[in-house]
């Protein structure tokens, strides 16, 4: 008896519920895309190599850890409030969770030390929004642009008169990306330069006198 | 029939089971991987003999070791074989929300919907590893969620805190909602999620941030390790954990299952796909006495003696094992046929 009752009166109850739930939801949403996808402007930082644009690249990215996984190289981090303070950056909108790196931590080698096919992170990544590339000099350098290397010739020893060049010793484009000048000065050639940061994790110089910088910030770079 | 159901939900619990623990054991290989590359694994294993970080590494060392290719002679001795171990390690990525195994592609549905629309762009990737997980979709429904979710493992688990609580005298309430809400929130997330061009439900769905939060426990297990810390600390955890935790109390205080019911975007877009399904539960109504047992078994809240279990039964069968009079079973009406046909 009740329960038959209860079959013909619960519309409006059932219904304003569920209509408390649905606009619960909704709002979840959207606090889900304003807050836990981070906040305020999107910090230029360096993606792993094959990233798409920053653009696209958070649209394409489902935050899945799976490049992180690959990396032989522990370069691969989630860009979180945790992760990302000591380096003094903060996941802008939409950041949160995304595969970054910072090279002064650990820079990316291209899959140097391993025996592999493809740049591993770009071939565990399941929406390609890390675009597969093959490890040959050629792919490469066609493929990925990370940033720029950029030296502080304020800070720089081999500038300042202590040849260095150590960051010159540890680009694997040696010659071409980074070349020794007179006294070790480190010249970085922005067409073959393709922003793995194994200079700026060389240098000796603290804080880093050749810093990676993202692309995106010089435009097209 | 009985005792094969029976089986199955032993075989069901142990791959949730396995899940979980497979998911927790991806980073690890990840690290062990990366001391493998970097020459330094047989330090570790030295050095941290007896911590949590030390054993599993050892237990991955020890099973890619057996593994075919594994190992190699040297000198009349059988040492680790540096590239075979490094394939395994490379062979296997992710977790829940997107995995990889020996070269085969999957992701949630959710996940891969999302990308597609945010980039508007259907990259070969996604595609392929949207084939496994939609085909066993179409074929068994909603099977994710009681096969594979660690978020649906949990709250199967902490429904046996209501049961303890009502033991108590304690009446957990059991408030229930449209089941609709998660369709809405699905359609509207995705619709967000094309405006917004930024994947946002995947930040709000439990296996994804049990997924990122387990790989972040585990790879701050070994940071702790190679800072001589040991053991695990819920500092490796974000405060995205807090969502799960909120969504686990709120089921033991207030709705039984209440987010795979009402709320689950993805157990929603599961259901959908799956509103086909050949393989479902099926009531054979002369046997039923009506007793409703499976009412009260069914985790989702469905009615199986009614035989209306429409989009959402996630076929874990657990209203199957609980009827005393074996009037619920798995109807596999092609295959029934073809045998009869024999
Ligand atoms: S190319 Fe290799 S080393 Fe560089 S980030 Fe990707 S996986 Fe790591
Ligand atoms: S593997 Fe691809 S989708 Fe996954 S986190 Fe990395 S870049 Fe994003
Ligand atoms: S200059 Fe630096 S960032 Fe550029 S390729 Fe060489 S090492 Fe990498
Ligand atoms: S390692 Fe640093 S200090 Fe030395 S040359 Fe390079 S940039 Fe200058």
């Amino acid at each position: 008896m009740e329960h038959t009752k209860k079959k013909t009166a619960f519309d409006r109850r059932k219904f304003l519920k569920g209509a408390a739930a649905a606009g619960a939801a909704v709002l979840g949403t959207t606090v889900a895309g304003r807050f836990i996808g981070g906040t305020g402007e999107v910090s230029a930082c360096i993606r792993p190599p094959g990233a798409l644009m920053e653009e696209e690249f958070l649209s394409a990215c489902i935050r899945c850890g799976r490049c992180g996984d690959a990396c032989p190289n522990q370069c691969i981090q989630p860009f979180t409030e945790e992760t990302s303070a000591i380096h003094a950056m903060k996941p802008g909108r939409g950041q949160r969770n995304t595969p970054v790196i910072f090279p002064r931590q650990q820079a990316c080698m291209l899959c140097g030390a391993v025996d592999s096919e493809y740049l591993l992170c770009t071939d565990a990544c399941p929406t390609g929004a890390l675009q597969k590339t093959k490890k040959e000099v050629e792919a490469i350098q066609d493929q990925v642009k990370m940033g720029l290397a950029v030296v502080d010739k304020q800070l720089c020893y081999s500038f300042n008169g202590a040849s260095c060049g150590i960051c010159v010793r540890a680009c694997p484009f040696e010659g071409k990306a980074l070349r020794a000048g007179m006294w070790e000065k480190p010249l970085v050639d922005p067409e073959y330069c393709v922003g793995c940061g194994l200079c700026e994790r060389a240098c000796v110089r603290y804080p880093q006198a050749i810093h990676v910088t993202p692309r995106g910030v010089f435009g097209e770079v | 029939m009985k005792f094969e159901i029976h089986k199955l939900q032993v075989l069901r619990r142990a791959t949730q089971i396995g899940v979980l623990l497979l998911m927790l054991s991806v980073p690890a290989i990840s690290r062990y991987g990366n001391y493998v590359a970097a020459y330094d694994i047989d330090g570790r294993l030295e050095d941290w003999k007896g911590t949590l970080a030390g054993t599993a590494l050892t237990v991955i060392d020890g099973t890619f070791r057996k593994l075919p290719g594994g190992e190699v002679e040297r000198v009349g001795e059988m040492v680790r074989s540096r590239e075979g171990v490094l394939r395994y390690a490379q062979g296997i990525y992710g977790g829940p929300w997107s995995f990889e195994i020996a070269g085969v592609s999957m992701s949630d549905p959710l996940g891969a919907f999302e990308s597609i629309l945010a980039r508007k762009h259907v990259a070969y990737v996604v595609a392929i590893s949207l084939i496994i997980p939609i085909v066993l979709t179409l074929l068994f429904g909603r099977v994710f969620c009681s096969w594979i979710c660690p978020m649906g493992l949990l709250l199967e688990l902490t429904d046996k805190i209501r049961s303890i609580l009502r033991f108590l005298e304690i009446r957990p309430r059991n408030v229930k909602f449209l089941r609709g809400t998660k369709y809405a929130l699905l359609a509207v997330g995705l619709l967000l999620t094309t405006i917004t061009a930024v994947p946002i439900l995947g930040y709000a769905y439990p296996p994804a941030i049990i997924n990122r939060e387990g790989h972040d426990l585990i790879f701050n297990a070994f940071d702790r390790a190679e800072t001589g810390l040991s053991g695990l600390s819920i500092a490796g955890l974000t405060w995205m954990s807090l969502i799960l935790l909120a969504i686990v109390v709120f089921e033991v205080l207030v709705s039984r299952r209440w987010w795979c019911r009402y709320v689950c975007p993805g157990g929603g877009l599961y259901s959908i796909i799956g509103v086909a399904r050949p393989i479902r539960v099926a009531l054979v109504e002369s046997k039923c006495t009506h007793c409703s047992d499976c009412v009260v078994a069914c985790p989702l809240g469905l009615n199986p003696k009614n035989d209306q279990m429409g989009i959402e039964c996630d076929n874990c069968g657990a209203c199957i094992s609980s009827c005393h009079d074996d009037a619920l079973k798995y109807a596999l009406p092609q295959w029934q046929a073809c045998r009869k046909r024999k």
